[in-house]
């Protein structure tokens, strides 16, 4: 975000932190809370729901009468474990294939990179819209699906950061003493790799919650329980909006926040170890 | 050239993974005929032997995939499936495709138009409180989820305020269905102009630094003429750059926000055609989609050797 580099991580890196700490917990621990149960009807004799937000539900009622904060909790684990699931697949296959293609070099390279390109070249939208339309929708599909599209860009930053460090002295120094390319590749390279990696897994973990929820609006989310683009989306028609508006409004609040807060955190570890912009 | 030929190869690639995925995975014949694609009574396999015999579905997959391939190239996208006596595809794809790309081309002409004032607007006064302002502001829109980002705008300025009709009507007039559009094509240029407002802000601060700006200054040109007709031009080599390739990305997303706004483009389209499991459509929209965003890159290619000597080797 700021243009020079920012030795301090400052206040708001952790009110950032304390946020994502916080809704992991509550999504992580949602069964055992004292929250509503996000799938009964809380009918109230004489009146119709949706109900308004009010002491008893923080967040409103859908037109089911089923409590919104409780769903957007409930939602969360959904949207978190893809979020999760998908960026850490990207890591592990991408930055591996990245790390070795870039310590290798030569034909590895070269196949690698152009499997990055064409992956790159393909609109990922339209990728993951033809393996969910394929597949089934379990969370399990869905969530490797935006795993798939994570391995090129991760895989490119992995093999352009291995490049840079590759010729250094200390590599050389290693191989001096008769160290093995795995060993480099763990000892040396690695600990190098991780610290941009983990700066572009934050900012990825949030395009891959966000890609979650477009697949929602195409109807391609996961089938069963709620997601945070699933709760947005049945409160998104014209009719909802009109006359119950906190029924997307809720989970657009939590989501914003939430993709707000790993878009910052990921932005200010990149600035504080003076990663380079690499595009998404 | 070489660009060019592997972009080729590129499409043809996806086309065939597209083409073998949907035929393998799915069963065509079900879609066509219903229940009675699986019946067993003489009637039903007369209807089965018929409709295998239009489509081709009784010659070999890379059979199917050439003619298929080739009644693509010469705008022939094949018959829908689904009910039949529907138009054919490429009457569908006629019919949307148009307005897809009207909602594209008004994201991406709002967004330049944002971003250039506001771009020079901030670099002018460059970390002084109104840039900052402008830095923070950028930084959540361009987190904003394009369908958050819709709602939004859709409950404030549709309902709200209701200045703008939330229903696309195919029939009405042309300048009525522009003025539908600018809602969806606001929600897609205000993220899309964060990012190039930022771009081109740090580009326009790099070039007022440089020395023929400080002569322009020198010889008395005043603040804002400086900015406009000194500074701009030879900041926007990076901007042109996005702009293109981000052409190809704001396609995903304008898909999105066509289905909350209503307007009937592809992007509903191939809802609607996954739903009903309706392969010819489904094939159609992700060739033309494919085909757009490696073309819109190579496009780019071409304008920056042009726009930018110094590429060219």
């Amino acid at each position: 975000m700021s243009d020079t580099i920012n030795r301090r991580l400052g206040p708001l890196f952790w009110i950032a932190v304390g946020w994502l700490v916080l809704i992991s917990l509550l999504a992580l621990l949602a069964p055992w809370l004292p929250i509503k149960d996000p799938d009964a009807y809380y009918l109230v004799r004489g009146e119709r729901p949706p109900y308004a937000p009010s002491a008893t539900h923080w967040f409103g009622t859908d037109q089911d009468a089923r409590d919104m904060f409780a769903r957007t909790i409930f939602g969360a684990r959904v949207s978190l474990v893809i979020g999760f699931v998908a960026i850490a697949f990207g890591m592990l296959v991408g930055g591996t294939t990245g790390v070795v293609a870039g310590y290798l070099r030569g034909r590895t390279d070269r196949i690698v990179s152009f499997v990055f390109i064409v992956f790159l070249s393909f609109p990922s939208l339209v990728l993951a819209i033809l393996i969910t339309a394929l597949l089934d929708r379990g969370l399990v599909t869905i969530a490797l699906t935006l795993g798939v599209l994570a391995v090129a860009p991760v895989g490119r930053l992995a093999r352009a950061t291995t490049l840079s460090f590759a010729e250094r002295e200390f590599v050389t120094a290693a191989r001096a003493i008769g160290a093995g390319d795995r060993r480099i590749i763990i000892r040396e390279l690695l600990p190098n790799v991780v610290i941009p990696m983990g700066a572009l897994a934050l900012l990825g973990m949030a395009v891959a919650i966000v890609a979650e929820g477009g697949l929602a609006f195409l109807g391609l989310s996961v089938e069963k329980g709620p997601t945070w683009g699933k709760l947005i989306l049945i409160g998104a028609g014209s009719r909802e909006l009109e006359k119950s508006p906190w029924i997307a409004f809720g989970p657009i609040i939590i989501l914003f926040i939430t993709v707000l807060s790993l878009n910052y955190a990921g932005d200010r570890v990149r600035s504080y170890f003076d990663v380079r912009e690499i595009g998404l | 050239m070489q660009r060019l030929a592997a972009s080729v190869m590129l499409i043809l690639a996806v086309s065939m993974l597209t083409f073998g995925a949907m035929n393998l995975l799915g069963d065509p014949l079900f879609n066509i005929l219903g229940p009675a694609a699986a019946d067993t009574k003489p009637e039903s396999l007369a209807k089965v032997a018929a409709a295998k015999e239009l489509y081709y579905l009784d010659r070999p997959l890379p059979e199917r995939y050439v003619r298929w391939l080739g009644d693509m190239v010469t705008g022939d996208f094949g018959v829908q499936f689904g009910s039949t006596g529907q138009p054919p595809v490429s009457e569908l794809v006629k019919e949307r495709f148009p307005r897809s790309l009207t909602l594209l081309v008004m994201a991406q002409l709002l967004a330049a138009m944002i971003a250039i004032p506001w771009a020079l607007i901030s670099a002018a006064r460059a970390n002084k409180p109104a840039d900052r302002i402008s830095t923070v502001n950028s930084f959540l829109l361009i987190a904003m989820p394009n369908f958050a980002l819709a709602v939004i705008l859709k409950y404030v300025f549709g309902i709200k305020l209701g200045w703008f009709p939330l229903t696309f009507k195919a029939t009405d007039p042309w300048l009525t269905r522009v003025y539908q559009t600018f809602l969806p094509a606001l929600t897609i240029a205000l993220p899309a102009a964060a990012v190039y407002q930022r771009l081109l802000r740090t580009d326009l601060i790099t070039t007022l630094q440089e020395d023929f700006i400080l002569m322009a200054r020198s010889k008395g040109v005043g603040r804002q003429r400086v900015l406009f007709k000194h500074a701009l031009r030879p900041s926007l080599f990076s901007f042109i750059t996005v702009f293109g390739i981000n052409t190809g990305t704001l396609i995903g997303g304008s898909l999105i926000v066509e289905n909350i706004f209503r307007i009937p483009g592809l992007g509903s389209a191939i809802v609607e055609a996954i739903l009903r499991e309706d392969f010819p459509v489904v094939l159609a929209i992700v060739m033309i989609i494919t085909t757009a965003f490696v073309l819109v890159n190579v496009l780019v290619d071409a304008v920056y050797t042009l726009i930018d000597p110094r590429v060219r080797r």
